[in-house]
């Protein structure tokens, strides 16, 4: 099966966006968003902290709803998924 | 009542809201809260539309690396108050409504009196604290809050409308990291450009706000979208069992 995931702002500027991810039976939704950003450090480290956890700023929403950090480490993603990860911006 | 002189400066819009509409923008009051990348741009628009009464406050002096995008400042500026600066402009540009300024940085103990008559509280800070603020005063006294925020090529606006939509708590419980924020004019020109869109609509009772929906702009691969947000009802700030309190507010 496959999901779509989709990177928003300074993510997207790091990380590229709408990627198709293959997915295996049983993955997270953590596991597959930490899965690509391992791709680019600095992309990673922007998202989760030194224990891999989502930063508390993060934005997690599948398929247009919103998800809770601790959801998203239990959440096994099914097929046809759009996982979209944002962080808020704060400038003005 | 329009005068004369109104009639003929708001013609073109009365075409869209007709007089009545005109003249709830005459009767409203409006806080900009910053006189910045997002404030300047919509205070000018703002100014322009006729809002009857419009406050901004800002702490900051007019510095050189703020000309690229707070278009309200010019070069002969620098040094200056923005808050004098602003006023000076604005009043030029529109000398038929009435443009206050205060010269303070917006904290809990001067939030409320700042925004007293306010109908409404335009966002335009550069830092999660003082917006969360402006959130709780939003609640508290029952106006709705305009918000936006940029950084580089992005931007993001939500309308917030007490006790009916998700509030800026609900849909960012944490703020991101304090950072010197990349950013180019057109940015907070855009995102300044929806917010006072929002507070056009609201006045005159026109559209459909952008309300429990985060827009989304992505200067970089222009694209815009938008995304749902819900109201949360666990929030601290407006959540069913939970009173506001500003002193006791967590930063």
């Amino acid at each position: 099966m496959t999901a779509k995931v989709r990177f928003f702002a300074r993510f997207r500027e790091l990380l590229g966006s709408d990627i198709p991810a293959p997915v295996k039976t049983g993955t997270t939704l953590a596991d597959l968003i930490g899965g690509i950003a391992k791709k680019n450090k600095e992309g990673y480290d922007a998202i989760f902290d030194e224990n891999g956890r989502f930063r508390e700023f993060v934005i997690v929403m599948r398929n247009g709803k919103r998800i809770e950090h601790a959801d998203a480490e239990k959440t096994q993603v099914a097929d046809g998924d759009e996982i979209a990860i944002f962080p808020p911006v704060a400038g003005g | 009542m329009l005068s004369n002189r109104e009639l003929e400066r708001y013609k073109r819009q009365i075409l869209l809201f007709g007089t009545k509409g005109q003249e709830k923008l005459k009767n409203a009051e409006i806080f900009i809260a910053g006189a910045g990348g997002l404030g300047c741009p919509i205070a000018i628009y703002l100014t322009v539309a006729g809002i009857g009464k419009i406050t901004i406050a800002d702490k900051d002096i007019v510095d050189g690396s703020n000309l690229n995008r707070q278009i309200l400042h010019y070069d002969r500026d620098i040094g200056r108050k923005k808050t004098a600066s602003a006023e000076e402009k604005l009043t030029a540009i529109n000398p038929d409504i009435r443009i206050s300024v205060i010269d303070t940085t917006i904290d809990e103990s001067n939030v409320l009196e700042l925004t007293a008559g306010a109908d409404g509280i335009v966002d335009a800070m550069d830092n999660f604290p003082t917006r969360y603020l402006l959130n709780e005063t939003a609640i508290k006294k029952k106006i709705p809050l305009f918000h936006g925020a940029i950084r580089g090529l992005h931007g993001q606006a939500t309308t917030i409308i007490p006790g009916k939509t998700a509030c800026l708590r609900c849909i960012f419980p944490n703020p991101p990291p304090k950072e010197v924020f990349p950013v180019v004019g057109v940015t907070p020109g855009l995102i300044g450009m929806v917010q006072a869109t929002e507070v056009i609509k609201y006045l005159t009772g026109e559209g459909k706000l952008l309300t429990d929906r985060l827009f989304i702009w992505d200067g970089m691969a222009a694209d815009a979208e938008e995304i749902v947000v819900e109201k949360n009802p666990g929030c601290p700030v407006c959540g069913s069992h939970k009173a506001v309190d500003i002193k006791r507010r967590n930063r």
